[in-house]
């Protein structure tokens, strides 16, 4: 099937099919890993990679393979006597600028092609066993990270991106103003100072702020030398023109859109340089309204709308090369996608009304024309005030897109949940009503501040039914778990508190009771654990670069890694959420209520994965009351386990770095995959189902239709409560946002009638629902002739969790999953 | 007027997000017992009053303990699966309260005006947002007309909207009151001719004709409710050119300018397993779905005979169109 899009111009349509090519292009944008040539050096930080388990088994592989391929640089001879930042600082710079190729491909707008870099770590020999001590050695954090996913704990790391750096500043004043305000700092330093860590950071900040216009240099040069070359009379001015542009940016501040779009490109691509990782929820903020200002005067002056859009196009396909990075690995389940540059559009104002402006509607037609394309992902904002003409459009998309074209993200519930972290961190002064509403979402839909936040939106992610396993086994497991990549058994007791046999818990009260002791106790677990992949990263991972468009590191001498940033957190995101709900409901349901079997006997038909239980699961499965139904005495339940979680979790900070805990609610893929291996649940599921995913009721338990899926969403979160809210009435327990997936029948959307109806659905989901929304609207036939005959499917796009997948390149699992949730939705 | 909270209603079932039973989001509530019999219902568990009892067979578990359970040995497990004696069944419930996994069903349960509106309330904010309300439908809702009108009366005073689906085969003092206190009725009008009336819904079209022009009289003192003429398009019944022209000629004579919306609603087949869970055997079950032609020459036939193009619509699926309806 060949790729038929509207509104595309030739140069787009070229730009697009050449990027479809994938693995048979001749031009991309590979990982290129450089080395200081030492024989201890490392290219390949493992520790910023233990969120995505499967990649466990190839580490090895990955860190043997880059070291042993990659391109020496020739060091400078006092390169070992300057600090580390200093040396990574440098050496990025000099790998980027004067050893990766630079290259522009024909037609396109905008330059900056090759940043998929694997950088040299840059330690010395004694900071290097020091580090791998840390990593590898007999109390390393790779092997307690595999023990801690595999025994169904969780999983950590300290992730690189995840946060919207401060564009607005850079397109405003360019990097010229961040080396100006640096350089004014360091003169500000003592003599100590400079000699010291705050010296040493500033002057590498101060050499990264640089990069970018050297970079730039490199490219108008070549743009130049290609305007020589070209025939085409038009070409040729538009590469003067680039060339141009890049003298300019991002060292400058922007004139025009197209300089805007530019600076906002390079200085991007460059964090992905810096953490030498391909697009890990680096996000743009809201781009419809920082970029305002570009375009009305550039439209004013004369540029055309469709010459704009083109620009925006050409900016799109920049986003995509990032995959280029892990094209070549061959898909797999969740592991290639999904980068998550998200871009914010629209959304409330200062005074409550709403921000819209003729960009966001330009957007949008940029999405749709550019739709079935993964990245950038846009977020569209919606709140009381969200004009009809932004919800026409919305439900249009919606209704002629296969999979969710964009994801919603609601302002009200969304700014509860931020200003109640500002109570709960003391952070007041940085997060509060008079800038809480230029909030913007990163990665999938992680809710955070802009240009001075870093909040580890995806650092921590705890499977919460393990909860109800220890608590049921008395700080026990209901079956042994394996190593998966050794196959070695984990014997070991668990440093669990003992929290009473079965027989002991006499009501459902003092087995809540038991519950609440182990709750705290995996999150202590998991604190612990990050704890010390941080304390790594803030020692030896510095990221000078990205450390200058994040306000805070500059002012403290501190690199981001080192808890720079104004705004800290690292977030913890609750997995599993309606399982552990729904097992509690279980419980207390068969044990307590109804006694239909004993607390004893419900475990052992657990150990025994359910087998010659049918019955006894039946019941669990389908009269044991359930969340997400609207069921008031279950929502509150539901609500008591968010309180409990979310507030424990607001207990812990970092030893090293200061970084305060926060919670959250994304499973990206591991609702799946941790069902195979962790044991079979309370609510009746077995072992080898999936798991509930982020804040959505079980699958099929939401049988009261989808405004009772969505009220006991907004319960789970706090609902409103007058006089208790964290914003007007609405509470929001999960600063970082709950991702919450539909998938819906297109014919709720089939007429003009339906999709005012539609809206409406959307504005009660304002009033009663979560932070974030996910629409699938899927056709079972067509869902099975994909799976059938991928090769017709190439673009037939499908929304996971908080990721856009293209359906044929996903696992037959999760294909499955998709089908029968559509097959569930139309009986 | 009964305020009795306690008033009980008996209900086959709430469907929540309802789009197709007015306007906006709605929660519909599907009222038991019907005071006709049509021979194509798509809810043949609404008829009759008292209870029905249905076995699914894709959830069972063959665990056998309704059998056990079953005091009046009213339950049989063969190779075929499960059998009900419906002579025998006291429908007292035990084997569908004690059913693992659901697969017995009694359809039809009591709730207290209390429970009733608490459940209605729920969805208050797609209400308001949509222009949406609450529809009272069956079944035939006015059967319980003392709970019903209660029932008006919360909600109102909540200010939520309210219809009313109706056949209109009720006494004219309750058709009476229900113009008085509904926003909205939604009206079955399906067959004009008599005999054919009697024939596919077993009870004549008098009352239901007298009761339409009732209402037709209200609306023109009072401006108000909204009325809204459905009309099931039902292959061989009620699909013919003269049935559509006599509707369409009794509106245009006796309730001009009155009648918001005329609909005439496509068959579907969906509610074939309904009949075999019911034991119950139906004319239409290898029925076709009318052709996108068919519904559109009808449609145009309505709008001519009417005189008012533009109250007339169809809905529903059609056979190359089948998706439409799922």
């Amino acid at each position: 099937m060949d790729v038929f899009y509207y509104n595309i111009s030739k140069r787009i349509e070229f730009l697009l099919n050449y990027y479809y090519k994938g693995v048979e292009r001749k031009w991309s944008n590979p990982f290129t890993p450089f080395t200081t040539g030492t024989l201890w050096d490392d290219v390949y930080d493992e520790t910023s990679n233990y969120i995505v388990p499967e990649k466990y088994e190839i580490l090895d592989k990955f860190r043997t393979s880059l070291r042993l391929s990659a391109h020496p640089v020739t060091l400078p001879d006092d390169f070992w006597s300057h600090s580390l930042v200093e040396r990574r600082s440098w050496f990025i710079k000099e790998a980027i600028v004067n050893y990766m190729p630079q290259e522009v491909l024909p037609g396109e707008l905008i330059a900056g092609a090759r940043f998929n870099m694997m950088a040299s770590r840059c330690l010395n020999e004694e900071e290097a066993a020091a580090r791998n001590e840390l990593i590898y050695g007999p109390d390393g954090v790779r092997e307690r990270e595999i023990e801690f996913h595999y025994r169904g704990f969780g999983n950590c790391t300290t992730a690189s991106g995840h946060l919207i750096p401060n564009h607005q500043e850079v397109i405003e004043k360019g990097f010229r103003h961040i080396y100006e305000d640096l350089e004014e700092k360091y003169g500000l330093l003592t003599e100590a100072e400079k000699n010291g860590p705050k010296g040493n950071q500033l002057r590498a900040m101060m050499n990264s702020a640089t990069m970018p216009r050297e970079l730039a240099a490199r490219y108008s040069a070549l743009c130049l030398e290609l305007s020589r070359e070209e025939k085409d009379n038009e070409r040729k001015k538009e590469l003067e023109m680039m060339a141009e542009n890049l003298k300019r940016v991002p060292w400058e501040g922007a004139r025009n859109f197209w300089e805007a779009v530019q600076s906002l490109w390079i200085s991007h691509m460059l964090i992905m340089t810096d953490e030498n990782y391909p697009g890990p929820g680096i996000s743009f903020g809201r781009i419809d309204q920082y970029l305002y200002p570009y375009w009305e005067k550039s439209i004013k002056n004369g540029m055309t709308e469709d010459f704009g859009k083109e620009i925006l196009k050409c900016f799109w396909i920049h986003c995509n090369t990032a995959y280029d990075a892990t094209i070549y690995e061959g898909n797999n389940q969740g592991i290639t996608s999904g980068f998550g540059q998200l871009l914010t559009i629209s959304g409330v104002g200062k005074d409550g009304q709403d921000m819209s402006n003729d960009l966001t509607y330009v957007l949008l037609d940029v999405i749709d024309d550019m739709s079935p394309i993964l990245e950038p992902k846009p977020s569209i904002r919606l709140h009381r005030k969200s004009p009809d003409k932004l919800l026409d459009k919305v439900v249009d998309m919606l209704s002629d897109s296969q999979g969710a074209p964009f994801l919603i993200n609601f302002d009200e519930r969304s700014m509860a949940g931020l200003l109640r972290e500002a109570k709960m961190s003391n952070n007041e002064h940085l997060i509060n009503l008079e800038n809480v509403y230029d909030y913007a979402s990163v990665g999938c839909l992680e809710n955070t501040m802009v240009g001075n936040d870093r909040s580890g939106t995806v650092d921590n992610n705890l499977y919460l039914s393990k909860v109800v396993e220890l608590t049921l086994c008395n700080g026990g497991e209901l079956h042994t778990y394996d190593n998966k990549l050794s196959k070695e058994r984990y014997e070991h007791e668990l440093d669990s508190p003992k929290t009473g046999n079965p027989e002991d818990l006499k009501s459902f009260e003092q087995f809540y009771h038991a519950f609440e002791t182990q709750m705290c106790y995996i999150i202590k677990k998991n604190v612990e654990l990050y704890d010390a992949l941080d304390t790594i990263r803030a020692t030896y991972c510095p990221t000078p670069y990205l450390s200058c468009l994040v306000k805070g590191c500059a002012e403290k001498g501190l690199d981001i890694t080192q808890g720079g940033a104004q705004i800290k957190f690292t977030t913890v995101e609750g997995v599993q959420f309606a399982t552990t709900v729904d097992s509690l409901l279980a419980v207390k349901y068969l044990v307590y209520d109804k006694k239909i079997c004993t607390l004893s006997e419900l475990k052992e038909a657990l150990q025994n994965n359910w087998e010659g239980y049918e019955v006894l699961r039946s019941q669990a499965k389908f009269r044991a009351p359930k969340y997400g139904r609207d069921d008031d005495e279950a929502d509150a339940l539901a609500e008591k386990v968010m309180a409990l979680w979310s507030n424990e979790v607001w207990k812990y900070k970092t030893t090293k770095t200061k970084v305060q805990f926060r919670p959250g609610m994304l499973s990206w893929n591991y609702w799946i995959t941790t069902g195979y291996f962790m044991a079979a649940t309370p609510d009746g599921r077995r072992r080898g189902e999936f798991f509930s995913n982020a804040i959505c009721p079980v699958d099929g338990a939401d049988i009261e239709g989808p405004t009772a899926n969505v009220n006991s969403v907004g319960k789970a979160l706090g609902g409103r409560k007058k006089n208790l809210g964290d914003f007007e009435d609405y509470i929001n327990y999960l600063p970082n946002g709950a991702s919450h997936t539909m998938t819906l029948s297109p014919a709720l959307m089939r007429d003009k009638n339906h999709k005012e109806k539609f809206k409406a659905f959307l504005r009660g989901y304002i009033e009663n629902g979560g932070t974030a929304l996910q629409i699938n609207i899927l056709d079972v036939d067509m869902l099975k002739d994909a799976q059938k005959h991928p090769e017709n499917y190439r673009n037939l796009l499908v929304r996971v969790t908080g990721y856009n997948a293209y359906f044929a390149s996903i696992g037959k699992e999760l294909q499955d999953e998709i089908i029968a949730r559509e097959s569930h939705s139309k009986l | 007027m009964n305020n009795n909270n306690d008033t009980k209603v008996r209900i086959l079932d709430i469907q929540r997000m309802s789009t197709e039973d007015g306007p906006g989001i709605r929660t519909t509530v599907f009222f038991k017992g019907c005071s006709l019999k049509c021979a194509w219902c798509h809810n043949p568990e609404s008829i009759s009053f008292t209870p029905s009892i249905e076995w699914y067979e894709n959830r069972c578990i063959g665990c056998k303990r309704c059998v056990e359970i079953c005091p009046k040995n009213a339950v049989a497990f063969s190779e075929e699966g499960l059998a009900f004696d419906r002579d025998k069944c006291a429908l007292c419930g035990k084997c569908a309260n004690q059913c693992p996994a659901q697969a017995i069903v009694i359809k039809g349960r009591e709730m207290s005006r209390q429970e009733l509106l608490h459940t209605l309330l729920k969805d208050k904010a797609y209400y308001d947002k949509s222009g949406g309300g609450v529809t009272f439908s069956g079944g035939e809702a006015l059967m319980q007309p003392n709970a019903v009108f209660a029932m008006i009366n919360d909600i109102k005073s909540m200010g939520i909207h309210v219809a009313i689906d109706t056949a209109g085969y009720i006494p004219f003092q309750i058709m009476e009151k229900v113009a008085e206190l509904a926003d909205l009725i939604l009206y079955d009008l399906k067959i004009m001719d008599e005999a054919a009336h009697i024939k596919y819904t077993a009870k004549s079209n008098d009352l239901i004709k007298k009761n339409l022009l009732i209402l037709g009289d209200h609306i023109r003192k009072n401006k108000r409710p909204v009325l809204w003429i459905r009309t099931p398009i039902i292959p061989g019944a009620t699909d013919s050119i003269q049935n559509i022209t006599a509707i369409g000629e009794f509106i245009h004579q006796n309730l001009p300018g009155l009648v918001e919306r005329w609909e005439l609603c496509s068959f579907n087949n969906l509610c074939k397993d309904k009949y075999l869970r019911l034991d119950l055997s139906w004319t239409y079950a290898s029925c076709g779905l009318m052709t996108k032609e068919q519904m559109d020459e009808l449609t145009a036939c309505a709008k001519l005979v009417c005189k008012e193009p533009h109250i007339v619509q169809w809905t529903g699926s059609t056979a190359i169109d089948l998706k439409e309806e799922c």
